[in-house]
């Protein structure tokens, strides 16, 4: 025990060198849960806080169920690698709600390195009248006990608790970069930059490799994977992409280690576009699988790109996302944003097919921002960089998307009734 | 010449970012660390082939007007270098890293890369009528760049190979020599190698293996102590 509060101090120490008050407020990952009555938010300083939507009432018809604090906790602590003398950041880089079986609602969150399976839980009636103990828990002399009473449950005011209930680490050398869990929901797979790894959610102490790309000599590595998900409905396929901007599909009924793809998916490069931050700009930051698991959706720095499992050899549909800072990569570059990652985001993929206002479906980023500003005829030098979007989710049924922005989620609904 | 400035300028930024990403929490990310080594070779590949472009007519005015430049700056630069790879202790390889002034970044090259380094230094001083401590002191590479010019055809390459070591320019003035070497190896080992310099038999394995990327090599030995 107290080398755990040392640790804490050690922790603490370093992170109050930087102005780390407000950046541990900056909001890392948002999803929604399968229904859209809960958000959940990460942030940099490894809370969860999760939104649920107020009922709506009869006499407020007129006005849509907004989203109120539903339950604070901490999911994640710093911690230390000794071996390496590395700090592991409590970032939460993803997170993923499992669906609803029961009463409970489970979700996956990770950091860099460990990726933990909380229950959020309510309880609104508590048990009163023990035999053992008093009102306040304290425990009664036997000796002055003279009748036996069976406790009732009494309400009481909500209480949403969470509690972590399995812990998956020491799994990943390198950081994991998402968390995708399988149509069969009993498992679930983590990816890093040269690894992915399958989990059952029963097991903590032991995982499946499934992808391995780690070149057995480090000065050839190339390409790192970026983003991994389970097909919807297939609980034995998958797509991974990478850095390089491919996508690689695999079956894993085909052998244990899938690092043989069975599909692969790459768009040749255009040569006039070429410059110093082809490659940078043509990593795939984000792959998506369509509701019917048809298509998947990538997101690289400048376009989102739809793709027909069937069709390798390019893309279905290509959306220039921010096609505008393309003559500004080298500022970006400067200023570290070429670096972002971009999410994609479209559940209803297959109504949308038609190319109507695809910015304005998609991703709503700073392209909303930027894309406004446009039309007021300001010109991209005054686009302000520090204020970009880089989280965003969309209700899986409505229209309702929540916008992470540094420290602040905002919600906006459509206005159709 | 703008794109040399643009590409040079673009490689120590990288260099910079690199530098300072070791630095952050959380350790050194794989994928940001390949990113900037992939721009940095990109960059530098640019410059390079800008620089062997404006070289293949040979400038004999333009090389004059061009030595004061070189003393002129590589004094301050190296200064910074020097101060910027001091706090950098733990790099396991010395190569790019290994900035200290200008005179030591003869051993560098030994240290790292023998084999290279024996081939450039080979080829350096056959073709140098005086030989001795060339292309380090930009005096000395200035006036190197006036006699390749003015040697011709037969020393084609050798010039070439002179000409990007003059323009070790930047906050990086060895790295950038360091890499400029390396790829200037390369340009070497090809089949029409000039009779002067006669690459080693073994060159032709080293390029192979090299050209992925140096500057990789380097960062991601760093990240193999992972």
């Amino acid at each position: 025990m107290e080398e755990d509060i040392d640790t804490r101090k050690i922790n603490n120490s370093f992170l109050r060198d930087h102005s780390y008050a407000t950046e541990a407020d900056i909001i890392s990952t948002v999803e929604f849960n399968h229904t859209g009555e809960l958000l959940a938010t990460g942030d940099k300083g490894g809370r969860v806080v999760i939104f649920q939507r107020e009922q709506e009432s009869k006499n407020q018809v007129h006005r849509r169920g907004e989203y109120n604090v539903y339950s604070t906790f901490q999911s994640h602590e710093p911690e230390f690698d000794y071996l390496k003398s590395l700090e592991i950041e409590e970032k939460i880089n993803k997170i993923r709600w499992l669906p609803q079986q029961n009463a409970a609602y489970f979700l996956l969150s990770t950091n860099d390195k460990t990726v933990k399976l909380w229950k959020v839980s309510e309880r609104d009636k508590r048990p009163e009248g023990y035999n053992l103990k008093d009102e306040e828990g304290r425990l009664r002399d036997p000796a002055t006990i003279t009748t036996l009473r069976v406790p009732v449950l009494r309400p009481m005011d909500l209480m949403v608790e969470a509690t972590p209930r399995r812990v998956f680490a020491n799994a990943h050398t390198y950081h994991i970069n998402s968390i995708s869990v399988n149509s069969d929901y009993e498992t679930y797979m983590s990816a890093d930059d040269l690894r992915i790894n399958l989990w059952n959610f029963e097991i903590t102490n032991q995982s499946f490799n499934i992808v391995d790309i780690k070149p057995a000599n480090m000065e050839e590595l190339t390409e790192v994977i970026t983003a991994a998900e389970f097909h919807p409905h297939h609980c034995n396929t998958f797509v991974y992409s990478s850095s390089k901007g491919t996508i690689r599909l695999c079956d894993m009924r085909a052998s244990a280690l899938c690092d043989r793809h069975t599909k692969f998916f790459e768009e040749p490069e255009d040569p006039s576009n070429r410059s110093f931050f082809s490659e940078i700009i043509s990593s795939i930051s984000d792959v998506k699988f369509s509701h019917s698991g048809r298509y998947i959706m990538t997101r690289d720095y400048l376009t989102v790109k739809v793709w027909d499992l069937n069709m390798e050899n390019r893309p279905i549909e290509t959306y220039q996302v921010h096609d505008y800072l393309r003559s500004k990569l080298c500022s970006l570059y400067e200023n570290d944003c070429i670096f972002d990652k971009f999410e994609c985001r479209d559940v209803t993929l297959e109504a949308s097919r038609e190319n109507s206002k695809p910015r304005a479906i998609l991703k709503p980023r700073k392209v909303c921002v930027g894309g406004k500003r446009r039309k007021d005829e300001i010109s991209v030098d005054s686009l302000d960089f520090s204020k970009k979007i880089l989280h965003t989710a969309w209700h899986p049924s409505e229209n309702i998307i929540a916008v992470a922005a540094t420290n602040n989620l905002y919600i906006f609904q459509d206005k159709v009734n | 010449m703008e794109v040399q400035k643009e590409a040079q300028r673009i490689m120590t930024l990288s260099v910079w970012k690199m530098y300072h990403s070791r630095m952050q929490r959380g350790g050194l990310r794989l994928h940001r660390s390949l990113q900037l080594s992939l721009v940095m070779r990109s960059a530098r590949e640019l410059y390079l082939s800008a620089k062997v472009e404006a070289h293949e007519p040979p400038e004999v005015p333009s090389s004059v007007a061009r030595s004061p430049d070189p003393r002129l700056h590589p004094p301050r630069e190296a200064q910074a270098a020097a101060e910027a790879a001091s706090t950098d202790g733990e790099q396991p390889c010395p190569e790019p890293m290994d900035t200290q002034e200008a005179p030591k970044a003869e051993e560098t090259p030994a240290r790292c890369a023998p084999r290279p380094a024996k081939v450039s230094r080979k080829r350096r001083s056959s073709s140098l009528s005086d030989g001795g401590d060339a292309g380090l002191v930009p005096s000395k590479k200035a006036r190197l760049e006036e006699e390749g010019a003015e040697e011709g055809e037969s020393a084609e390459v050798p010039e070439r190979l002179q000409a990007p070591p003059a323009q070790a320019e930047g906050a990086f003035p060895n790295l950038a020599r360091v890499l400029q070497r390396r790829f200037s190896g390369l340009l070497n080992c090809s089949p029409s190698a000039p009779p002067t310099a006669p690459p080693p038999p073994a060159c032709e394995a080293k390029p192979a293996c090299r050209s992925a990327d140096s500057v990789l090599n380097v960062l991601v030995r760093a990240v193999v102590a992972f």
